[in-house]
This record gives C-alpha cells, structure tokens and sequence, in this order.
C-alpha cells in the first residue's frame, strides 16, 4: 500500500466567514449598524429587543433577525411592537446561525430604509461564539439569575463580544449574585467589555441602553464599534 | 452542539480536494485549536459517521492540536493501491 499525502491548509469556516463580510460590505454601504445578541436561554434577550423596538420605533429604522431551534415565537413577540420587519430564522435543531442564514434572511429586508439591524441568536453561550455573521459587534447578556461566573465558564463567548448587558437586575435582592464579582469575571476574559446593567421588566438601566443604539445607529461613522480580528476574519 | 456542522463543511472540503481517481481516502488530517470552541470527542464522533458513508470509503479523521483558535482541515491521506 502506498499513501500519499495531499496538502489542503483550508480553513474550515473559511466559506461562512466570505458570506459574512460580503454581508458587512452590504451592511457597510446601506451604513446599517449590526448587532449580534447571544447568550443563554432565557437570559431575556427578546424582552430587551420588545423593551427597545417599542421605545425606538419610529426613531430608529429598525429591523430584527431573530434565530430559534423551533417555533416563531420570539419573532411573533417582537412583531407586535414594530410595523418594520421581524424576519424569523427556525433552524431546525441547530444550535446557532450561520451566515448562509443571515444572507437569506436580508432578502427581505429593505436595506436602504434601515438604520440598525438585531441578530438574535439561538440562545447558546457556546455555539454562535464561532459563527461570524457580518455584524459590527456582539453583545452578550446574562442574568442575575444564572451566576456570577458565567464569563469563567463561557470565555469564548465573552471574548467574543464587544458589550455585556446584565439583566434582570430587579431580582438582585432575591438571588445571591455579586454584581462586582460577574464584572470583574467578566473584564478578566475580556478587559474591553463595556456594560450595560438593565431589568428589561421594570425599565431599570434601559434609558443608557437606548441612549447607546441612538449614538451607535444614527450618530456619525465613528461612533461603530471596532471589530476584532477573530469576529471578522 | 455545533459540531456536527463543522464536520459537515469538513466533509465538504474534503470533498472538493478529494480526486477519486487518485486512490481511496484513507485520513484526514484537522488541527483544531485549544481554544476553537469544539469538543473534540464529539467531533471526531461526528467526522467518523460522515466519513464511513460514501464517497468517503471509512476514512479516519486525525486532529492535530494546536495552540489558540485554529481550524481547517491541513491534509489528506490517499491510497493509491500500488
């Protein structure tokens, strides 16, 4: 038997990552600004994305693709606070969005009438931390309610991201959470995190959160997020 | 988790290297990074299921790890019979 060696040095996720930035150049040139939120099931992101199409609509032109393993729910929950766009993505077991995903869901979206795109995630700390989907940033949310610890457990995922977001603050008096430990945690795997700490139930902490999509969405250029070189290869 | 997709776009570039007529698949050869985000036995579960079916003939999937967030499949190993 004689083998021969075949040399490939082929980066596996080299196809998803030219979908990506053939995305950012789209997004790029319609000067729409895109956030990728992931986190864990439940850590609240379709109650902050209700909280803030209901407050920003009609101030920003705002539309969501939001990434479930089954059902339209949180696509149905958001649609009844925006007349814009909530495009859904049911990706039938799989437990992250692709780019492929992302491209198709932007057909349907008019890129020239938007100012700021959401990309909801599968809820997952692991998975979408190695999916770039041609957004500027990702932001990941954890709740009071999941431990302080979650960025030791998850590093990828918080090294990934360019904000944090605390939620369901208003249960601090319940739950023994530290919220200066889950910083500091946090800010060891990813000193540049900047954070956001918000009860998307009450409204607590939201007004910096609008404030901070006001600035990114319709200030000027400058004020984009800078990627790094491993969410945009 | 997610890799079974990963092993599913591994399988897709083996796939477009792969001249069939140049002999059977015998390995293939991935470094995966410390860091890539990826179970390793669960990967390696997932390559050797797609490779035992066609056109792969039962190759073996062989990881090389490496430091940091590195994936892509580096090799492959033919059998030309001779």
């Amino acid at each position: 038997m004689a083998v021969r060696t075949i040399e490939v040095r082929e980066r596996v996720m080299e196809r998803n990552d030219g979908i990506a930035r053939d995305i950012r150049q789209r997004l790029d040139a319609a000067g729409i600004v895109a956030l990728n939120l992931v986190s864990s099931p439940g850590s609240g992101k379709t109650l902050l994305l209700e909280r803030t199409l209901a407050a920003l609509d009609g101030e920003l032109r705002m539309a969501v693709i939001t990434g479930d393993v089954q059902t339209q729910n949180d696509a149905e929950r958001l649609a009844r606070h925006t007349n814009r766009l909530v495009q859904a993505v049911v990706t039938g077991g799989a437990c992250h969005l692709d780019a492929r995903q992302i491209d198709t869901g932007l057909e349907a979206v008019n890129l020239d009438d938007t100012d700021l795109l959401f990309i909801e995630n599968v809820g997952n700390l692991v998975c979408p931390a190695s999916w770039y989907l041609g957004e500027d940033a990702k932001v990941v949310l954890f709740s009071v309610t999941e431990g302080e610890d979650k960025p030791l457990k998850y590093p990828k995922m918080f090294r990934e991201a360019t904000y944090a977001v605390i939620n369901k603050m208003d249960l601090l008096p319940y739950v023994p959470f530290d919220v200066d430990r889950a910083v500091a945690f946090a800010r060891e795997v990813n000193p540049h995190l900047q954070f956001f700490f918000t009860s998307a139930t009450t409204g607590s902490g939201l007004d910096a959160w609008y404030d901070f999509l006001r600035d990114l969405a319709g200030g000027p250029s400058g004020a984009r997020p800078a990627r790094t070189a491993r969410s945009a290869p | 988790m997610h890799e079974m997709s990963v092993a599913m776009e591994i399988c897709r570039i083996v796939d477009h290297k792969y001249d069939r007529a140049a002999g059977s698949l015998v390995t293939v050869g991935v470094e995966i990074g410390d860091d890539a985000g990826l179970e390793i036995g669960n990967l390696e579960f997932c390559l050797e299921t797609l490779l035992s079916q066609p056109p792969f003939g039962g190759a073996r999937p062989l990881f090389d790890r490496k430091p940091g967030s590195v994936l892509r499949v580096s090799y492959l190993e033919l059998d030309d019979g001779r």
